[in-house]
């Protein structure tokens, strides 16, 4: 087992926490895609870049939480923080990290002038659902919709 | 989306200037605010401006006048202040259009168009970081500390600079392939990320202002860099035959010597420091940036090691990797020497404590002058051995190591490409200028 009692930092995300971030979906997912975080990582570097967070403990990434900073979509005209992706390590959870990395996007939404933050859930994903309940998302009155093509 | 941010227009006849010089120094910016969308979908438009952070602190952060209030104009600091960080701006200014200059020579050459689109558009971004140092120079007056140069004169001095006469070496050497430009952008430029955020602290406020944009917009340019090798790695694994890590390494070799120069002399940067305009003194920063290249190359040999054993988990292959990096032996054909290396911070160095040392990028000492050539020649790439750069290093080498010069006379006598005048780079002749060691010049080449 990993020591886990070390000190973690929160930080923003660079080009060269992308191995850590495979490695975290790898271990979640039991699926190595290194192409789609490079796509990932590149889009949120160059789109709101200091918006997107990691954890770190011991120079190796935890943790990670991507998102960016977004108006004039599905008619929200004022800005608002979007959050798309993120994942603790397994050997990690349980320790605020989740939260604290939450925490640091949202700092920098604010300060881009964003008053809400919006994800989106798969019901179905009880633990996910859990977490983003627990860190105050609610319902909104804009609901993701379907149909099948 | 951005922060709080002031966009600032250079007076009119600058602006026009700057656009004239990218007409002649980066002829398809127009292409790539024509395809910005397609490659950079959503993202906020490219602007030609300076941007100021607004909002940021106005006290004092570091050096002598810790806790005063961050100073407005040159005239409010001392004049050693003012003058060097004039030349700080100035620096910066040259390094910007410089790389301009050296990306555009090869960037036709990127394998897909993607890659292209990325390198043009950190191109784009290194014209703004220019525009913002322009800004710099011309909202205030340096006059009493640029002896009598008007800001006119800096700008045109700047904008009439080409590949061989800026202020830092790195910017001097041209590109001789695609690869360059993506291993720049992840050598260099992430020096550049280091200069910037020691710079977030400048007493000088307007200076500390420009820098979290250009900040924020570097991040990129590493990005562009750092992901094509680690795709090029991946390639390189699957035998693809014109992908090689021995290519990347050849760059690595050419680029990350000078880079640790760009830092100043490791003894220096106190200066700066009591000035309060960084952080940080020449030798944390370039360490921590050595450190933060080791992390960069052991990230892309992870992306080979994975790519050529897919069945690896990530354990095993930070396991193998480990191995490989204590034993320098093999693992299952897979030799130390086919992965990428990060150069000794004394191998193929001209200018610090290590300057004319013979040191292998392993760190392996060289006596003979003649043997250590070779070495050089067989890892560094064809172009770049062929290049007057190499030939000049080389006598400037020899002179040290027969006890003609020292190595601070050898460093003085390595040539600069001087600019004669002329505010157009389409009407102006350059010259090679070799600086003699007390300071005279003696021309050696025209072109
Ligand atoms: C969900 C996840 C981010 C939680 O991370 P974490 O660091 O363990 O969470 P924290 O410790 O910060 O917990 C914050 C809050 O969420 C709650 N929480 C965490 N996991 C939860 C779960 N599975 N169910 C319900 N609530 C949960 C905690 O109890 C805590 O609430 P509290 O403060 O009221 O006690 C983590 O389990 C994870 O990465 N899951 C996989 C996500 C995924 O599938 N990613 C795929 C790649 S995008």
């Amino acid at each position: 087992m990993p020591d886990v009692t070390t000190d973690v930092r929160i930080r923003p995300l660079d080009e060269l926490d992308l191995n850590g971030i495979v490695r975290i979906n790898e271990k979640i997912t039991g699926a190595y895609e290194p192409d789609l975080w490079e796509k990932r990582v590149m889009f949120y570097t160059r789109r709101d870049p200091g918006a997107s967070q990691v954890a770190e403990a011991n120079g190796k990434v935890v943790g990670f939480m991507l998102g960016d900073c977004r108006a004039g979509e599905f008619g929200l005209e004022e800005p608002s923080g979007w959050i798309e992706r993120f994942g603790i390590d397994p050997d990690y959870r349980g320790q605020d990290l989740g939260r604290r990395l939450f925490d640091a996007i949202c700092a920098h939404f604010k300060a881009e002038g964003a008053t809400s933050v919006r994800t989106l859930v798969d019901q179905n994903d009880a633990p996910v659902a859990g977490f983003l309940k627990a860190i105050g998302f609610g319902e909104s009155s804009l609901a993701a919709l379907e149909r099948k093509l | 989306m951005a922060l709080k941010v002031e966009n600032v227009e250079l007076p009119k006849k600058y602006h026009d200037a700057v656009e004239h010089w990218h007409r002649h120094n980066f002829k398809d910016y127009d292409l790539l605010l024509k395809y910005w969308d397609k490659y950079f979908p959503k993202d906020d438009q490219f602007c030609l401006c300076a941007k100021m952070e607004l909002g940021t602190t106005d006290v004092i952060q570091i050096g002598e006048q810790k806790g005063e209030k961050k100073r407005l104009k040159p005239e409010e600091m001392t004049p050693e202040q003012s003058g060097h960080l004039l030349a700080i701006i100035k620096a910066q200014a040259s390094t910007e259009f410089g790389s301009i200059q050296q990306h555009a020579a090869t960037v036709d050459r990127a394998p897909e168009d993607e890659d292209k689109f990325w390198t043009m558009r950190v191109m784009a971004e290194e014209l703004r970081h220019g525009y913002q140092m322009l800004h710099l120079l011309l909202s205030e007056d340096w006059s009493s500390v640029s002896g009598g140069v008007t800001g006119e004169q800096m700008v045109e001095e700047i904008l009439s600079m080409t590949t061989g006469s800026h202020v830092l070496d790195a910017f001097n050497l041209d590109y001789d392939s695609y690869t360059d430009n993506v291993v720049f952008a992840a050598c260099i430029d992430r020096v550049g990320k280091y200069q910037l955020t020691m710079q977030k602290v400048c007493a000088y406020k307007p200076m500390a202002d420009s820098m979290p944009p250009m900040l924020r917009e570097e991040a990129f340019h590493l990005a562009a860099g750092v992901i094509p090798m680690r795709r090029w790695a991946q390639k390189a694994a699957k035998g693809d035959v014109f992908v090689t890590m021995r290519m990347m390494q050849h760059a690595l070799n050419k680029w990350v010597p000078r880079g640790l120069e760009m830092f100043g002399d490791e003894r220096g940067g106190d200066t700066n420091v009591n000035f309060g305009f960084k952080d940080m003194k020449n030798d944390e920063a370039s360490s921590l940036y050595h450190e933060e290249l080791r992390k960069m190359i052991r990230d892309i040999n992870t992306r080979y090691i994975r790519a050529r054993f897919p069945d690896y988990t990530p354990e095993k292959t930070e396991q193998v990797l480990d191995e490989l990096e204590r034993s320098r032996g093999t693992h299952h054909g897979l030799a130390w020497t086919d992965l990428l290396r990060l150069p000794d911070k004394r191998f193929f160095r001209r200018k610090g404590v290590h300057a004319f040392q013979m040191v292998g990028i392993d760190g392996e000492p060289f006596t003979d002058v003649e043997d250590w050539l070779r070495y050089l020649a067989a890892n560094l790439n064809d172009g770049y051995i062929a290049s007057r750069d190499m030939k000049l290093y080389a006598e400037a080498l020899r002179s040290v190591v027969s006890g003609e010069k020292t190595p601070a006379e050898a460093i003085k006598s390595m040539p600069r490409l001087k600019r004669v005048g002329g505010t157009c780079p389409c009407s102006k002749g350059v010259r090679w200028v070799m600086e003699d060691a007390d300071g005279g010049q003696t021309t050696v080449a025209v072109r």
